[in-house]
């Protein structure tokens, strides 16, 4: 049963790394800092609970904003860039926090031992959780009750103006400049809620895990962040929490029998599944291509214009037995 | 201070490789305006099975330069295909994320191939010249000229071939490119291939600089491979050029004033420094125009 409310766990915290990068993904940016934002959140949020003995909801707020912070300031030098270039600021971004965090010690004795981040080996002691009588149970609700409401929150921002105006910037910045917005502060805004998303995710994943190092948030992890919301599509905020639970319940968790062929399988599925879907797994037009887009076959991938190809086949044939038979 | 001097200088000769990674970054964002992740995974890739090419045909160790080359250029070739041919380019996103689970699929199979474990690499020349206490490294310096002859070799294809001419127009202008009767594909496909080849002859200058190959270079090397272009200017070849052979001797100075496990961190912010400053990179055009 610990085991299941585990990978709850993993998903929970997971789903909120992938929508820190949706709300990103929105305004067409693509961040590779958010494993960076993440390891803030959590370094933030531990030494708020171990060392300073704070309660663990401010202390999540405190490393979700601190994260913000960070990603608001980055935002303005990296978002002068456009797009491709905007990758690769984060991508280094991302990869300076974790080095940040290998050359970072600070820890205080408490009670005979020696507590706080130490450099390469991390961060140990996180006890909050068992310290104060939580349960697997109780973690697992915990955590889905921030993911509850974050999902919620950027459900009702997607259906709000905010959320017209982050998918006007995505689709078409031209467009968008001239109906009156300003990019910057959109792209901005954007990122700022981002890192707060992927803050909170970083908190929580320090506690339920209880040590955490710089390894813990690598490229890899970054890579994870953004392929949730491309590979669940960008349409509503569920495709992102499908392809967590695709990806760590099946792929991670369900496919562990095949042992190290896991792994060769997960970038193999990436690379098949962005063939077959290219607009993600929920795409905007559903499942399934309509006959008018296979007609113009714009933006749709091989796959989709496969089966078009044989539905259409498939009809005329038909037609033809009908008109064979006189029916 | 000999000693910064002596740092900075085997920075410099290295820096040649994060130049060739780098050209092979930018060549493709030139005529695509994409980014192939992948990219380093396969040039590294290229290297092992160059590697394993020369010794399953019991070639002499200095042919493996020759074979990293030609299976760099096979991995551009697949690349192209499976992650930029067959996505529809109305779906930018997937043609990125595809190429990162390329860089995932390259990996695992080099991690899978090899049990993780380092490669040794053949070294092709020993000794060093010196004046002094100050000496350069011979295998840093052959790395150093065959980059450059490879380079030589790129500039020329580029600036003095019918094939170079198409590759910059379809950069300078896709649709004008295609009104002029040259086909996209055709250009695009040999623009990977180039790319590929010359990953491949990086991969094998690394291992020989290194003396050995191992799966955990390949994100160190996108990284550096990244900044470079983006310092270069993205699109720009000499920018890419002389900012990997700045990246290069300014990784060494840092790591020779804060030690090796800072020195990245500087990198880093070389590169926010470059895009506060001067976001078009050293050569780089208009940045407002990508």
């Amino acid at each position: 049963m610990d085991f299941y409310l585990g990978l709850l766990q993993i998903i929970g915290v997971h789903t909120l790394l992938g929508l820190s990068a949706y709300v990103v993904l929105l305004t067409g940016q693509v961040s590779l800092a958010q494993a960076g934002f993440m390891a803030i959140g959590a370094y933030v949020t531990a030494m708020l609970t171990v060392l300073a003995k704070w309660w663990i909801v401010p202390a999540l707020l405190a490393g979700g904003a601190v994260a913000g912070v960070v990603a608001c300031a980055v935002g303005f030098p990296a978002l002068r860039v456009r797009g491709l270039m905007l990758v690769v600021a984060t991508l280094a971004f991302g990869e300076a926090v974790r080095l940040f965090f290998f050359n970072f010690d600070y820890q205080i004795a408490m009670g005979g031992i020696k507590v706080g981040p130490l450099g390469g080996e991390g961060f140990r002691q996180i006890r909050y959780f068992p310290e104060n009588g939580y349960t697997t149970l109780h973690v697992m609700v915990f955590i889905w009750l921030v993911v509850i409401i974050v999902m919620t929150a950027l459900w009702w921002m997607d259906r709000s103006r905010a959320g017209a105006v982050l998918r006007a910037v995505g689709e078409d910045e031209v467009a968008a400049q001239s109906a009156g917005l300003n990019l910057t502060a959109v792209k901005v805004m954007a990122m700022t809620v981002g890192g707060f998303i992927a803050g909170l995710a970083g908190g929580l994943y320090a506690h339920y895990t209880t040590h955490i190092e710089q390894g813990n948030f690598n490229v890899l992890v970054a890579t994870f962040a953004i392929a949730y919301p491309i590979l669940g599509g960008l349409s509503n905020v569920f495709g992102t929490l499908a392809a967590v639970v695709f990806i760590q319940a099946f792929l991670v968790e369900g496919l562990r029998f095949l042992g190290d062929w896991r792994n060769l399988l997960f970038g193999l599925l990436i690379v098949v599944a962005m063939n077959v879907r290219p607009g993600g797994l929920i795409d905007a037009h559903g499942w399934t291509a309509s006959r008018a887009q296979i007609r113009k076959g714009e933006g749709l991938g091989w796959f989709d214009l496969a089966i078009g190809g044989i539905t259409s086949a498939v009809r005329r044939l038909i037609q033809r037995w009908r008109g064979a038979f006189g029916a | 201070m000999l000693d910064l001097l002596q740092s900075t200088a085997d920075g410099l000769l290295f820096g040649a490789i994060y130049s060739l990674i780098g050209i092979g970054f930018t060549l493709v964002f030139g005529v695509m305006h994409k980014i192939n992740m992948a990219y380093a995974a396969a040039s590294l890739a290229g290297a092992y099975a160059g590697l394993t090419l020369a010794k399953l045909a019991g070639l002499p160790p200095w042919t493996v330069i020759l074979t990293a080359c030609a299976a760099g250029a096979v991995f551009g070739v697949i690349i192209y295909g499976v992650c930029f041919k067959l996505i529809p380019l109305s779906h930018p996103l997937a043609t990125l994320m595809s190429t990162v689970g390329m860089f995932l699929l390259i990996d695992e199979i080099v991690v899978h191939a090899t049990d993780g474990m380092p490669v040794n690499y053949p070294t092709f020349v020993r000794g060093m010249v010196g004046y002094g206490d100050f000496v350069l490294r011979g295998d840093l310096m052959f790395v150093f000229f065959v980059a450059l002859l490879v380079m030589a070799g790129l500039i020329y294809v580029l600036f003095h071939t019918r094939l170079g001419l198409a590759t910059r127009a379809v950069s300078q202008h896709p649709i004008a490119a295609r009104l002029c009767g040259m086909s996209l594909d055709h250009v695009n496909a040999v623009t990977f291939t180039l790319s590929g080849a010359l990953g491949g002859i990086a991969g094998a200058l690394i291992g020989s600089a290194v003396g050995m190959l191992s799966p955990l270079l390949v994100v160190p090397l996108t990284v550096k491979g990244l900044i470079v272009t983006v310092i270069g200017g993205l699109g720009s070849i000499p920018g890419a050029i002389v900012a990997g052979l700045l990246v290069g001797a300014a990784e060494n100075m840092f790591q020779f004033f804060r030690g090796v496990t800072e020195r990245d961190i500087y990198v880093m912010l070389l590169l926010f420094l470059f895009l506060v400053f001067r976001p078009g990179g050293i050569f780089g055009a208009d940045p407002a125009r990508n």
